[in-house]
């Protein structure tokens, strides 16, 4: 090396070099800008959900559908299970004591449509009372109107259900 | 059950318990929204049933 070229480069007193070029970086700030694969923890923060692939998304919708809670029971959250299971299936048999009626797949007007829509919601609750002819309905029974919107309300407490196990199963809900 | 007050609270029961634990998370955010829906069923059944009274329907 000669020494022109020694000259040439810039001089190391303490005036011309910058306080931060002086000291080395300590490992912890070099860590600060090292490449990370997944975010830093964040105290206090709740973890992402885990989503469930389609596949497990379908079956746990359709399980809702068939038995009301029994989706999230796939979905291991035990406790909606029971309290869907329980609060839904008890509307339902109560709406079944309370001599309201179950109404079948009559198309033939929109209230008919409607009210066998909000009964059928209920899912084997209320296709095995059917085919067991259960909930004839007795019009001049105290309770008739009562017993109905239980057994409507059932019905449709468990579409909401399977909304949920569909949120639930996408992430979208913890 | 020829008792039309408690066949509502009955009902009102049920129905906030399941939209709690639709909508909120936590054992005590459920409790509560629980509280709070179940109080505005009753109350305002109660409410809506006094307004009716003296209409001849």
């Amino acid at each position: 090396m000669n020494m022109e070229n020694m000259e040439s480069l810039p001089p190391k007193d303490a005036e011309s070099v910058s306080p931060n070029e002086s000291e080395p970086l300590s490992p912890a700030e070099l860590d600060a800008f090292a490449p990370r694969e997944t975010e830093p923890y964040l105290p206090g923060a709740e973890p992402a959900p885990a989503t469930a692939g389609m596949l497990k998304t379908l079956f746990a919708c359709l399980a809702g559908i068939v038995i009301p809670g029994f989706g999230h029971l796939v979905l291991r959250k035990w406790d909606r299970a029971v309290v869907f299971l329980g609060s839904i299936g008890l509307m339902f048999a109560l709406g079944l004591h309370l001599n309201g009626r179950l109404f079948g797949p009559d198309f033939s007007e929109l209230f008919s449509t409607l009210k066998f829509v909000a009964d059928a919601g209920s899912g084997s609750f209320y296709w095995l009372s059917w085919f067991k002819g259960l909930g004839v309905g007795d019009p001049a029974a105290y309770a008739y109107d009562y017993g109905n919107v239980f057994i409507y309300t059932a019905g449709l407490l468990n579409m909401l259900v399977v909304v949920d196990i569909f949120d639930i199963a996408q992430g979208r809900k913890p | 059950m020829n008792n039309h007050i408690l066949l509502m609270i009955i009902f009102s029961a049920l129905a906030s318990l399941v939209f709690a634990f639709i909508a909120k998370h936590g054992a005590g955010e459920r409790a509560k929204y629980f509280f709070y829906l179940f109080g505005s069923f009753v109350l305002l059944s109660i409410l809506v049933g006094l307004i009716m009274y003296p209409f001849p329907f």
